[in-house]
């Protein structure tokens, strides 16, 4: 049974991992990406439609952060080209994205409800091949989509990008501090409106994870939190690539646990606030840290 | 009046770009903003069913827009609602052999503090801590949301129902209807009067004060000699205790009992509210009808067209938008003013 939890754990992880690894980036640039449940939505019915109109897998990932980027783009706008409200551009995208899904779908393609037009082409689980023999590992990894597998390189490529990439040093100069970028040279708009702009394209793979991974069809509600649950992830893992990776794999675990703990008799729905809770409590305990390091050092002086 | 104005215009703007998206999708605007308008203030039942709407939208707008006044970012409303609307249930089914004079009052009461106690804790970690509470009230609304879910689903949960939901109040706990032709009830003179008295709270009294200095300029307040620290803890709990308060009034003038998953975004809405009206609690009354008209032309626009209720959603996300960005330009030039008066001074 813990295995079957194991390998639902590595799904959930998944869209979390993107999510907020592109929430990572977007933050080093100084931009706290509320909308990306909004960007994951977007991601999805991209990759959905996409793959619908074409048939194509390859084309549908495409599609999705595509789709996503646009949302990004909406967002880069009024926040970096108009100076609007980081928090609530973030909120509005969120709106927005359930709003125009939920709009087309009846209007454009005639559905109610969710969007899962049969025969539509979804990820498909990467075939195990001589792998599926072995004891543990072999179920653990079996029926797993190739982005699941991507999601754990996308954690490393995001710690590479941001420390040794000119581009993610730029990054985290211009979210370190604006003035100071801009001085040294660096195109303070181009980078920030890159950052969210990558930040949306991985929240789209996301996005593509939930609709064509292990279901393939569309519904305006699929993210169901996931971005917030992301952004829970990165706050906890002090926004580096390596701690937030935990908190997705353990937060995947608990939503992994919601589906199997019901019939234990524990309720899902307290199982459900343990992301949220835990970030309340890591971001406490992170200052109280912080307070109690500044009091001993005016301690000692 | 200036408010009212921004408010107005911004509308006007966020129906334009609408227009064009239902141009796009081949409707004809007119016909649809028609419909919507008829289905909004056309009747009686309809205008009745808009104030209605408006209703919660006044209690999570007023909430927000007095944290925000103090600049605190409180997005947790929603989660007071809830806190609020099942401790006001709770009162209303657990203590029925009270009479109304004392029931309703006490329900109330309840979920006042229910909701202030939600917004306690980002309160104090903003406060004392400095946690960001953005991050901290948002996700709070979903522990709110889980926890209250959790309790009408098992120990609360009615006998014999097939959804989450508790036992009816006491009938003597239900707000009286206003008209007959709809479930509009007292629950919109409480509103009213809750936005008028914070609308007095933040102009005239000393709490209001030291709230708006703290959001105007928080140096400038502590060298004043108000106490920062307490007056977050106060803003936020003032808006909580509101916001409970709203939860209150669904409970005991809608629903009747406590429903899980009962608001569909109150809390958020009321974020749109504020910023509408600019944070100005009289304004946020102007700014909830315009919402709730929206929702309820909305709804039973999708009842007779097909035109999903999602371009409502569209609708509100593009006057976010337009919103903030005039806040934001407004913001922009007062800083970079004060920040030219400041070098010329040194």
């Amino acid at each position: 049974m813990l295995l079957n939890v194991l390998a639902s754990t590595l799904d959930s992880a998944t869209p979390l991992l993107f999510a907020a690894m592109g929430g990572i980036i977007a933050q080093q640039a100084g931009m706290l990406n509320i909308g990306i449940e909004g960007m994951m939505l977007a991601g999805a019915f991209g990759g959905v439609l996409v793959s619908y109109l074409t048939g194509s897998v390859p084309l549908a990932l495409l599609g999705a952060m595509g789709t996503a980027m646009l949302v990004g783009l909406i967002f880069d706008f009024f926040v970096v080209t108009l100076r609007a409200n980081l928090i609530v551009v973030g909120l509005a995208i969120n709106i927005l994205a359930v709003g125009a899904t939920g709009y087309i779908l009846p209007v454009a393609f005639n559905v109610q409800g969710a969007f899962a037009p049969p025969g539509l082409r979804g990820l498909g689980a990467v075939p195990m091949g001589w792998l599926a023999g072995v004891p543990v590992l072999g179920r653990l990894l079996e029926g797993h989509t190739v982005l699941v597998y991507l999601s754990w390189i996308s954690v490393f490529v995001t710690a590479l990008v941001l420390r040794h990439t000119v581009w993610g040093i730029r990054v985290r100069a211009v979210g370190e501090d604006p003035e100071a970028a801009r001085a040294s040279g660096i195109p303070v708009k181009s980078i920030q409106y890159g950052a969210i702009l990558m930040c949306a394209a991985i929240a789209g793979l996301a996005g593509a994870q939930l609709s064509l991974g292990e279901l393939t069809l569309f519904n305006k509600a699929m993210t169901g939190g996931r971005g917030f649950i992301a952004l829970a992830a990165f706050f906890f893992g002090g926004f580096r690539p390596s701690g937030t990776a935990v908190a997705c794999f353990v937060f995947g675990f608990f939503e992994a646990l919601q589906y199997r703990v019901q019939q234990i008799g524990i309720p899902p729905q307290l199982i459900e606030t343990l992301p949220y809770i835990s970030v309340v409590l890591a971001l406490a305990s992170m200052q109280i840290v912080r307070a109690w390091r500044r009091r001993r050092a005016t301690n000692a002086q | 009046m200036r408010t009212l104005a921004r408010i107005l215009t911004t509308f006007a703007t966020a129906l334009l770009v609408d227009a064009v998206i239902l141009i796009v999708s081949g409707r004809s605007p007119i016909a649809v903003y028609g419909l919507l308008w008829q289905q909004a203030f056309g009747s009686t039942s309809a205008f009745a069913d808009t104030l209605l709407n408006a209703t919660p939208l006044i209690f999570t707008g007023v909430a927000t827009a007095l944290a925000f006044q103090a600049g605190v970012f409180n997005v947790g409303v929603e989660g007071s609602m809830y806190m609020g609307a099942f401790a006001a249930a709770w009162v209303a089914f657990t203590l029925t052999t009270l009479p109304w004079w004392v029931l309703i009052p006490l329900a109330f009461l309840g979920s006042a503090v229910a909701g202030l106690l939600w917004a306690l804790l980002p309160a104090v970690l903003k406060a004392y801590l400095q946690v960001d509470e953005v991050v901290t009230t948002l996700l709070l609304n979903y522990v709110a949301i889980d926890i209250t879910a959790y309790l009408v689903t098992y120990p609360f949960l009615a006998p014999g129902a097939a959804n989450s939901m508790s036992v009816p109040i006491a009938s003597q706990a239900e707000l009286p209807r206003l008209v007959a032709s709809s479930q509009l009830n007292a629950g919109f003179l409480v509103a009213v009067a809750v936005a008028i008295v914070a609308a007095w709270l933040i102009r005239r009294s000393v709490l209001g004060f030291e709230i708006r200095s703290l959001g105007q300029n928080p140096w400038f307040a502590r060298t004043m000699g108000i106490p920062l620290a307490r007056t977050i803890v106060a803003a936020m709990c003032v808006s909580g205790l509101i916001g409970g308060l709203g939860g209150a009034t669904q409970v005991l003038g809608v629903n009747y009992r406590f429903v899980q998953g009962f608001s569909p975004g109150y809390g958020f809405d009321g974020i749109t509210v504020a910023l509408m009206a600019n944070n100005n609690p009289i304004g946020a009354i102007v700014g909830a009808v315009l919402i709730g008209a929206l929702r309820n032309g909305g709804t039973t626009m999708q009842l007779f067209t097909n035109i999903p209720l999602d371009l409502v959603n569209v609708l509100q996300a593009i006057v976010i938008l337009l919103v903030t960005v005039n806040v934001g330009f407004r913001i922009r030039s007062r800083g970079w003013r004060r920040k030219q008066e400041a070098k010329t001074a040194s």
